[in-house]
């Protein structure tokens, strides 16, 4: 019995450790991951064989990439201690919120475990503030998200983003609380403490945890490949034909941030899909600025607000919603200026 | 003998996970009643205010024997519930 869980212990960590190894050696022999493809390599093809191009193109350099986005995912949703997080999101001291932009994104990378600590956060009275900030940080630098824009925008990119989208989730949330409608919805929740239930886990052995890690990362990418491979053929025909006329007079100065930062909410498209929409946009012309507002309008899209409109209320949701554009434009502005001009 | 109430906390509707979650609960469940236990399965709204009150927050899916909750954030395999309900028996 002991021996056969070494093994399997062996197997697994393996297998995590092959996609870890695979992306360092790409990042340190700086092997591109991204497509290559240009809109003139594109054009000269048969109309039905542009997404398989492209997605060829994709799968070629992706995969490493992906691949440890996932394992790392799920590594990280099964050994970071859960009870530690959960107790300090909702400790109602300031802390929550750093807990909140540091920890939070790291191990939720699944929509279904994000609107219930949401929505758990706030009934067991533990504030709007951090729960809000929770709720705009989780999409838009979870692990999945940051792996891949790194990958595919650059480095430089992905950092101003993860940075300006965690400040502004903790302003925006910290602000929200602060409104008397945000401090009258918190105060239905204050009594709200009388747990008759307890919490006390059970650890299990390190092969149940790391296939644990493994499943869940193999989820994950069942979840979001298919669905993103979908957004590929899209953006593979988007860059192949949009017309870089218009990208380069439009999502260019400032005027660009701006319509970046509104053109990124409301559009509904998964984090990842996103990502690769704003390369095509990058290689037809969009501005550097305008990258940054246009990752950073995904916390205000109409889905999301739908569903936390009914938690709490179309007040706070349009409080937030225009705190996150006006954040969205700042740091598209500020980054353009900083990378050397709108 | 000790009945067994088990609880499955997840979202409703339930995502995949919380709804592999419970139909393995339901085996091990089955596989105990088999046996002459008495198992009950219960599944709970992690977001219903009931939920909240009694468990405080947690993550999705998870799974609470006689009011403790014992794992979450994680989808457990048949034997790996099976064996945590023997424990408590």
């Amino acid at each position: 019995m002991e021996k056969k869980r070494l093994a399997r212990t062996a197997l697994l960590a393996g297998v995590a450790l092959f996609f870890i190894i695979m992306m360092i050696r790409a990042i340190i022999g700086a092997y591109t991951l991204t497509p290559m493809s240009t809109a003139e390599d594109l054009k000269d093809l048969p109309l039905w064989q542009i997404p398989l191009a492209y997605m060829w193109d994709y799968a070629q350099h992706g995969w490493v990439c992906l691949g440890f986005a996932f394992v790392v995912s799920g590594l990280f949703s099964e050994f970071i201690p859960q009870s530690f997080v959960i107790r300090y999101l909702s400790s109602k001291k300031p802390i929550s919120y750093l807990v909140a932009t540091l920890l939070a994104p790291v191990f939720c990378v699944c929509s279904c475990t994000m609107v219930p600590i949401f929505t758990g956060l706030i009934y067991a009275g533990s504030g709007i503030g951090p729960a809000l900030t929770f709720l705009l940080v989780a999409p838009a630098n979870n692990l999945l998200a940051d792996v891949v824009t790194i990958q595919v925008l650059g480095w430089q990119i992905a950092l101003a983003d993860m940075v300006a989208a965690g400040i502004s989730a903790v302003i925006i949330g910290y602000l929200v609380a602060k409104t008397p409608w945000g401090k009258r919805f918190e105060q239905q929740f204050t009594n709200n403490r009388t747990q008759t239930g307890s919490v006390e886990l059970i650890k299990q052995p390190i092969d149940e945890r790391l296939w644990n890690a493994l499943k869940f990362g193999g989820f994950l990418a069942k979840r979001i490949i298919p669905p993103f491979l979908i957004g590929l053929v899209a953006v593979s025909y988007f860059q192949a034909f949009f017309p870089s006329d218009l990208v380069r007079t439009y999502l260019t100065g400032a005027f660009g941030v701006v319509l970046a930062a509104l053109l990124g909410g409301p559009l509904y498209t998964p984090t990842l899909i996103e990502v690769a929409l704003g390369k095509a946009l990058v290689d037809l012309g969009m501005s550097p600025g305008a990258t940054v507002a246009w990752l950073m309008g995904q916390p205000y899209d109409i889905p999301n607000s739908l569903s936390t409109y009914r938690i709490v209320g179309w007040k706070i949701v349009v409080t937030y919603g225009s705190l996150a554009f006006v954040f969205a434009v700042l740091s598209g502005m500020i980054y353009g200026l900083l990378a050397g001009g709108l | 003998m000790k009945k067994l109430e088990v609880d499955v906390i997840g979202v409703s509707p339930p995502c995949a996970r919380c709804k592999k979650t419970e139909e393995n609960a339901r085996k091990a469940a089955v596989k105990l009643s088999s046996e002459g236990y008495k198992v009950e399965v219960t599944k709970l709204n992690i977001t219903a205010k009931d939920t909240i009150s009694k468990y405080g927050v947690l993550m999705s899916p998870a799974i609470a024997v006689n009011g403790t909750v014992k794992f979450m954030g994680k989808v457990l395999d048949v034997g790996v519930i099976e064996r945590l309900l023997r424990q408590e028996i």
